[in-house]
């Protein structure tokens, strides 16, 4: 079949030496294409390079030992039931809210933008506000507190957030504060935990 | 009075598996398209779907929130800064930054355990 096929092809005009690539290329498709693939992912992705940064909860393996000893050995002791089916208090958003966007007027009232005082800065706000959630006193809860600076210097900036939890104990409070030179972004996550 | 035997977290929260899950998302939604304003939003809100839909998938007993933000690449300063109060023996977060020509993305995703 092949040998008629490379016969077929042959044309007065077209050299000796590119018959033969022809059907073989053909012959070889499958191969082919999966190089096609992988060829076409990297030209895709050539030009974008990604970067994994984490903080893993125990900052060494023993520690992370340890804490799970503790975990297992207390799934063995048996607790009282409380029979608590919902939190004492209910996370309230807005006060919350008010208080958040307070502390990042007086904070960052006459702050010009710059990188080194800015790193330093999230920081602390971010700790700032935690203290400040938790003195809320809203029992059984974990909280997650996310703060983000953009530099105003015209460019496009898009922050989307989904989550998956338990919609009548769980919520959220995003604070935003503007000034001249930057935008500052509080997210307040507030976790029942049952 | 039944006894509920929970087995435990399967080691935790694993980080390695959750930033393969991100950075494929991510390659899915944004690999070789430049920035493009009317397609942002669509683009965010799918890059977090995705994610969010593959982590249910792993099983575990956790809550998830994942952030997104995409920005359009020039000259800018940006900081983040996340502080949490949570078990730091089950809880876990882990970070993605993704970057090509026209656009830089950071992907976040808070971990948080159901205790059972």
């Amino acid at each position: 079949m092949e040998k008629r096929g490379r016969g077929g092809r042959v044309t007065p005009s077209q050299t000796p030496q590119q018959t033969p690539a022809t059907p073989r290329r053909d012959r070889r498709a499958s191969m082919f294409e999966k190089e096609a693939f992988a060829q076409i992912l990297r030209e895709r992705l050539r030009e974008s390079i990604h970067d994994v940064q984490y903080v893993e909860p125990p900052f060494d393996d023993s520690i992370a030992d340890i804490g799970k000893e503790w975990k297992s050995a207390l799934a063995k002791l048996k607790f009282a039931n409380s029979y608590r089916m919902q939190p004492l208090r209910k996370f309230q958003a807005n006060s919350v809210e008010s208080k958040v966007q307070q502390i990042l007027k007086e904070c960052l009232k006459d702050v010009k933008y710059d990188d080194k005082v800015f790193s330093h800065l999230s920081l602390e706000l971010a700790d700032r506000i935690l203290l400040v959630v938790k003195e809320f006193g809203f029992h059984r809860y974990k909280f997650i507190v996310k703060v983000l600076f953009i530099q105003k210097t015209g460019q496009a900036i898009n922050v989307a957030s989904r989550w998956i939890w338990d919609v009548a104990w769980d919520s959220w409070v995003a604070v935003k504060h503007e000034t001249e030179s930057f935008v500052a972004l509080a997210l307040v996550f507030a976790l029942y935990c049952e | 009075m039944e006894e509920y035997h929970r087995h435990c977290d399967e080691v935790g929260f694993s980080v390695d598996e959750v930033h393969n899950i991100v950075k494929e998302c991510v390659d899915g939604v944004l690999g070789g398209e430049d920035y493009n304003h009317n397609k942002i939003n669509q683009w965010t809100a799918s890059i977090v779907e995705q994610s969010l839909t593959h982590l249910v998938k792993l099983g575990k007993a956790y809550k998830y929130i994942v952030t997104c933000a995409v920005v359009q690449r020039s000259a800018y300063g940006f900081h983040t800064a996340s502080s949490c109060f949570w078990d730091t023996t089950s809880d876990g977060t882990c970070t993605v930054r993704w970057e090509n020509r026209t656009m830089n993305c950071i992907v976040n995703v808070f971990a948080v355990a159901i205790v059972l």
